[in-house]
């Protein structure tokens, strides 16, 4: 298959997902329990009022209307207003997005080198002690809830200890302000992904350096640093690359956790204020951003792995 | 794979029996507290959360909560839950899951197979904590709605492993000579197909009973499904967060406990993987 042929049958199925994903989300935002109106009310919810926010909000047209609507408004970038603070959605995600953008950015900036560079120090000596010892961890770590990993390390570095501060309360909208902050954060964020990162990173080299092409670099009398760098590498990437969008999953999810062990103001602590206020049309926007981001990920990824190894990227 | 020997002298080199020690500890510490805890609760020394003191107070083994009750009680009767939902929900998704898998990869209408997996692949692209926060949302508060929405997330996994285990039996020359020898339809698909991949779907249940554990409990500490004054090792976390300075062990203890059993499963699982070569993931 070529790459042209890949990626627009690729792109097809990452728009079908995105259609799908923005259906399920308004079905289920649909269901979620309380009358939107009744909830804007709040503290006057005569009849008449209540009405009247129906007329304004559609409420009173029929579901498919609105969800048509909703498309049609999200093409253009409109997310609509939230039900509590009046204000765009927008700009409620844009607003609090710096916080998750720059721990998830972070995160991967550490990762990659760390989880790849571990996973070939592993394989330099198959079934050697170090492969032993970081393997061990690797699977031991692998589902530990971020949550109780978050509160373990807080209580030892950030309480006992007194070394990094236990949560970012008083930090203001800007961590990078005091980077001492983001070191417990990280370490939770990485504990899981780098763990699959690099045992992948680890069977996938140890494949890759057993392979004919690399035993024949051998015999043409490639060095080892080369026959590791330039040959081996690329074809052990191509699953870690598509691991690594899988991760954009984990991260998501650690994020939330994170957020709320460590009170930092991003889109998870909005996800989680919004659907605990029932504020709708926040929690449809944070959800399609979500979901559109995985989907973008994923799609990326997949063409990178299949531009580094189209044989068997391709054959999934 | 390689067949039995190779694997066998490679295991012992690379230290197998310690990690899997090891692992078998660390799993028998939460597992066993929180199976026997609540037997445990009426003995002395332990309150049993009727008798509230001050919080966060120092009193007995491991101090008071954030209402004044005893820590030790609540964590011997914390674990339950956390084990007994995702029990409970790992069975659940594997009731539903497998027939679905086995259903698909027996049909020999593609639009069928079709019609059952893709929508599953759907929910594969959504991110589990988000669908797991969003189902929450939209149901009533309580332990089944918790075990049914964990058993939904899983469902796509088992069902996909399923059906692609089932896959090259289900269309297999063997299956041939049974359709020709008019073995009935139950025959074949439960005494063939289903017989053949237990092996692989037995392998792949730890893995999901983790998934269903990490789940639960990030759920729980999201304060998703369970009474914010739950006894429960992961509400217990989120509740004693604030006394942490105060009181660490309401927090540390059951923290650790999760740690032990999630990092404990794990090590059993890969252990007991390796063990057996003659399982593909």
């Amino acid at each position: 298959m070529s790459l042209t042929r890949y990626t627009v049958r690729r792109l097809l199925l990452g728009v079908g997902q995105v259609a799908g994903i923005t259906t399920i989300v308004f079905v289920l935002t649909e269901a979620l329990p309380g009358d939107a109106a009744v909830v804007i009310a709040g503290d006057q919810p005569d009849p008449e009022r209540i009405a009247l926010i129906r007329e304004q909000l559609d409420l009173d047209q029929p579901p498919w209307q609105r969800y048509l609507d909703w498309l049609a408004g999200l093409l253009h970038g409109d997310f609509g207003v939230s039900l509590i603070s009046q204000r765009p959605v927008l700009d409620l995600i844009v607003g609090s997005a710096a916080a998750t953008v720059l721990l998830a950015a972070a995160t991967l900036l550490v990762l990659v080198p760390l989880a790849i560079g571990l996973g070939m120090l592993a394989a330099r000596r198959e079934g050697g002690r170090l492969d032993r010892a970081i393997s061990a961890v690797a699977v031991g770590l692998y589902a530990v809830p971020e949550f109780a990993l978050a509160i373990l390390l807080v209580a030892v570095f950030g309480v006992r200890l007194g070394w990094f501060p236990p949560t970012a309360v008083g930090t203001g909208p800007n961590l990078l302000a005091q980077p001492a902050v983001l070191v417990l954060p990280l370490l939770v964020l990485l504990a899981r992904p780098i763990c699959s990162l690099s045992r992948l990173t680890r069977a996938g080299m140890v494949d890759a350096l057993r392979s004919e092409y690399v035993a024949h670099a051998r015999r043409l009398g490639l060095g080892a640093g080369r026959r590791w760098l330039a040959h081996a590498l690329p074809t052990a990437a191509a699953p870690v690359v598509q691991q690594l969008a899988r991760t954009t999953d984990w991260l998501l999810g650690g994020v939330i956790v994170v957020e709320a062990v460590f009170v930092i103001p991003g889109l998870g602590t909005a996800l989680v204020d919004a659907v605990a206020a029932r504020d709708v049309p926040t929690v449809q926007g944070l959800c399609v951003i979500v979901a559109v981001t995985t989907v973008v990920v994923n799609l990326a990824a997949d063409l990178v792995a299949f531009r580094l190894a189209p044989r068997t990227a391709g054959a999934r | 794979m390689t067949g039995r020997a190779p694997m066998i002298s490679r295991a012992r080199r690379t230290g197998r029996v310690p990690r899997l020690v090891t692992g078998v500890v660390l799993l028998a510490v939460p597992l066993l507290l929180a199976l026997a805890g609540p037997a445990l609760v009426g003995l002395a020394l332990v309150g049993d959360g009727a008798d509230r003191t001050r919080p966060f107070d120092q009193a007995g083994l491991l101090g008071t909560d954030f209402v004044g009750r005893d820590v030790t009680g609540q964590i011997l009767l914390g674990g339950r839950s956390v084990v007994a939902v995702a029990a409970a929900a790992t069975a659940l998704a594997y009731l539903v899951g497998v027939p679905v898998g086995l259903f698909a990869a027996l049909t020999r209408r593609r639009w069928l197979d079709e019609l059952l997996m893709r929508p599953l692949d759907l929910l594969l692209a959504v991110p589990s904590l988000l669908l797991l926060i969003l189902l929450a949302a939209t149901a009533p508060r309580g332990p089944v709605t918790l075990v049914v929405i964990v058993a939904v997330i899983a469902l796509p996994e088992i069902a996909r492993i399923t059906r692609a285990a089932a896959l090259p039996l289900a269309h297999g020359p063997a299956m041939e000579a049974m359709r020709l020898y008019r073995e009935t339809w139950w025959r074949r698909a439960i005494g063939y197909v289903a017989r053949g991949i237990r092996r692989v779907l037995l392998a792949d249940a730890g893995i999901r009973f983790i998934g269903a554990v990490y789940l639960v409990a990030t759920a729980s500490f999201l304060g998703i499904g369970v009474a914010p004054d739950a006894a429960d090792w992961a509400v217990m976390v989120d509740r004693n967060r604030a006394g942490i300075f105060l009181q660490p062990w309401a927090v540390v203890v059951p923290a650790a406990l999760l740690v032990a059993l999630a990092v404990g499963v794990n090590l059993v699982t890969d252990q007991l993987l390796a063990a057996r070569p003659e399982v593909t993931k």
